[in-house]
């Protein structure tokens, strides 16, 4: 070869590579920012990473809320301008009316953002897709669902439309169950299958799934048997609670009306209230069982102890107490069976002035149960005016102080365990609290034991009796106070007790607000929803029978 | 006169171009091998993010299973299936069958 062809191979070559050099310097200092965006464009995209709110369910692990995919349809109206086939096409592709449709897009006109249908389901938004309709966008969301619907809304609460807790659990445990979306930046090949991982932007964060106190099956009976009664007897409203004497776990809490919160857009308000801790009644004589373990502790009454309710009735200043009827000499025990307000208002007045409160604030009337449930309220009572025989008289048999069912099942609960007060929960325990003694166990063994005579044929709550297991309550019916006073045709009827009475598995609590017609005791009212709420429960814990019916 | 020649300048030529050819063909091949691993890598992620999409529909569909389950088991369905198709009653007597 000779020299100068040499030269030229060669000096081409380094043309070449300075030619090459130079127009890439050129683009990286000129065109840099808009090839970089273009290679970007064609490669680089974000993706969401899916996390699911916490799932709730029951104590045996029964689902009471549940997220589910759903996909939400949107459009920019800015994007481009809609042909009335097009919007027409695309209502009938979502299922919606095309003039409201329409009329929509015209009013969003201005915006970049609209709804076209939220929260569809996938294989319904898959059809939608497959249309390949332009400038329509699909977002993934979340939508929560209640399998258990009206029976467990109270408890279980429900979300908003961004997933947020509002009510109930939903809003009590939101720290937990909440879940946050992750996002991340991936590389992307010609195929559109993602590559490499460039960046997480955001890490997902997966809710915590969370166990309920609540027995599904105990709620189910419990919510049935309410609304049976509510509707038999007319009245207003009615709240159950069920207690494990053993744990103060919460096993079932009902309120009647209820709401379906699967479908929120019929439900009034009023609905939606969790009445067994929102509502404050005068618990009326459900207390007395609290006021008779006063006389006991204080010494001057014993189980022996005789009252002479006769003539049926008396005054404490200008105040009338009485009795149905003149029932005469009667224990301690007949007169809680008997629900005698002479005989209380005989007992409180014999006490010193702070004892039956004393007693009702060591039962916990006076606190707050904390179950963990959100808007929960604590009832009123005061010792302001304990000098007043009056007011010492009427607090004994359970007026002049409020409480909520849920408190006053707290109460009952103490009388379960002995004397022992434990703290109620909402949410399952794996074993059982450490309790704080309240009274003495044998005093405490020994109202439990004048409570057995409720459902006898001489007590207040025959229609209470439980086949097969020995129950230990007291009915309570109190008047409302209306505009003038106390309303002499508006009632509350209560029934509170425990089951088996020789070692409580259940509490339970039956409130029945305004029940009309000529029953409205709450032996008549109450007591047939204790038993056979107690029934199926105690069957359904698997407690053995303790006597056997001929 | 005899010259004492070191070792390095006694090697001769060919044993350069081996050591060179050995360096070009080991970083050829660690090339290659890293540009199949690349290969790799990018077929596995590819395989790793279908998991992924796969582990999301699955995670959806329990989701809508056990909504299904709650729903088709509540305790409702079964009362009335107990009451009306299998002429079952709550027992209104106590009877011990066994001691």
């Amino acid at each position: 070869m000779s020299r100068w062809r040499h030269f030229m191979v060669v000096g081409t070559f380094i043309l070449m590579s300075l030619g090459l050099s130079g127009r890439m310097a050129y683009l990286n200092v000129t065109e840099r920012a808009f090839l970089q965006g273009q290679g970007d464009a064609r490669s680089l995209r974000y993706e969401t990473l899916a996390a699911n709110r916490g799932i709730i369910f029951d104590r045996n692990g029964e689902p009471l809320a549940v997220s589910t995919p759903v996909v939400s349809v949107w459009i920019d109206p800015t994007e481009k301008s809609r042909t009335a086939a097009e919007i027409t096409n695309l209502a009938r592709a979502v299922g919606v009316d095309p003039r409201e449709l329409g009329s929509k897009v015209e009013r969003y006109s201005q915006r970049e953002f609209m709804f076209v249908k939220r929260r569809i389901a996938p294989d319904e938004a898959e059809r939608v897709e497959k249309l390949h309709l332009e400038g329509v966008h699909f977002e993934r969301e979340y939508r929560r669902y209640y399998p258990a619907g009206e029976t467990a809304a109270h408890v279980v609460g429900i979300t908003n439309v961004d997933d947020e807790g509002q009510e109930g659990a939903e809003l009590a445990f939101e720290g937990a169950l909440k879940s946050v979306q992750g996002r991340k930046l991936v590389l992307k090949n010609g195929s559109k299958e993602s590559i490499k991982d460039v960046e997480y932007v955001t890490a997902p964060r997966f809710g915590k799934d969370l166990a309920l106190s609540l027995d599904l099956r105990l709620q189910f009976f419990a919510y049935r048997e309410l609304k049976s009664a509510v509707e038999d007897h007319h009245a207003k409203s009615g709240s159950v609670v069920i207690l494990d004497a053993h744990t103060g776990e919460i096993l079932a809490l009902v309120n009647d009306p209820s709401f379906n919160p699967n479908e929120l857009t019929r439900v009034a308000p009023d609905t939606r209230r969790n009445r067994a801790i929102t509502d404050l009644f005068e618990p009326g004589s459900t207390v007395k069982p609290l006021t008779v373990l006063a006389a006991l502790e204080s010494g001057r009454f014993n189980e022996e102890s005789v009252i002479d309710t006769a003539p049926g009735y008396m005054h404490v200043g200008r105040l009338l107490v009485r009795d149905p009827l003149n029932r005469g000499r009667l224990s301690l025990g007949d007169v809680l069976a008997r629900s005698s307000q002479v005989g209380i208002a005989k007992i409180a007045l014999a006490l010193d002035d702070r004892m039956v409160f004393d007693a009702f604030v060591r039962a916990g009337l006076s606190e707050m149960t904390s179950c963990g449930l959100p808007g929960e309220v604590v009832g009123k009572l005061s010792d302001s005016q304990l000098k007043n025989p009056i007011v010492r008289t009427t607090l004994a048999y359970g007026y002049g102080l409020t409480v909520t069912p849920l408190q006053l099942a707290q109460a009952y609960l103490m009388l379960a365990t002995g004397g022992v007060r434990l703290p109620v929960s909402i949410l399952r325990r794996d074993s059982a609290p450490t309790g704080q003694r309240a009274f003495d166990a044998q005093t405490v063994e020994t109202i439990v034991r004048m409570m057995k005579g409720v459902d006898s044929i001489h007590g207040t709550a025959p229609k209470a009796r439980v086949l097969g297991y020995e129950i230990a309550g007291k009915t309570g019916t109190a008047r409302k106070v209306g505009p003038n006073g106390y309303d002499e045709d508006r009632h509350i009827a209560f029934f509170a007790g425990m089951a088996p009475a020789a070692d409580p598995r259940v509490v339970v609590i039956v409130v029945i607000d305004e029940p009309q017609g000529d029953k409205i005791g709450g032996g008549d009212v109450a007591g047939p929803v204790f038993a056979r709420v107690v029934a199926r429960a105690l069957r359904v814990l698997n407690v053995e029978p303790e006597e056997v019916a001929s | 006169m005899t010259r004492r020649r070191t070792v390095g300048q006694t090697r001769p030529t060919w044993q350069w171009i081996a050591v060179a050819g050995a360096i070009y063909v080991g970083i050829a091949a660690s090339g290659v091998c890293v540009a199949a691993v690349a290969q790799d890598v990018r077929g596995l992620f590819v395989a790793l993010a279908k998991n992924q999409g796969r582990q999301d529909e699955l995670l959806a569909q329990y989701s809508r299973l056990l909504i299904e389950r709650g729903t088709l088991s509540s305790y409702q369905n079964v009362d009335q299936a107990a009451e009306r198709q299998l002429a079952m009653r709550f027992p209104e007597t106590v009877e011990r069958i066994a001691p």
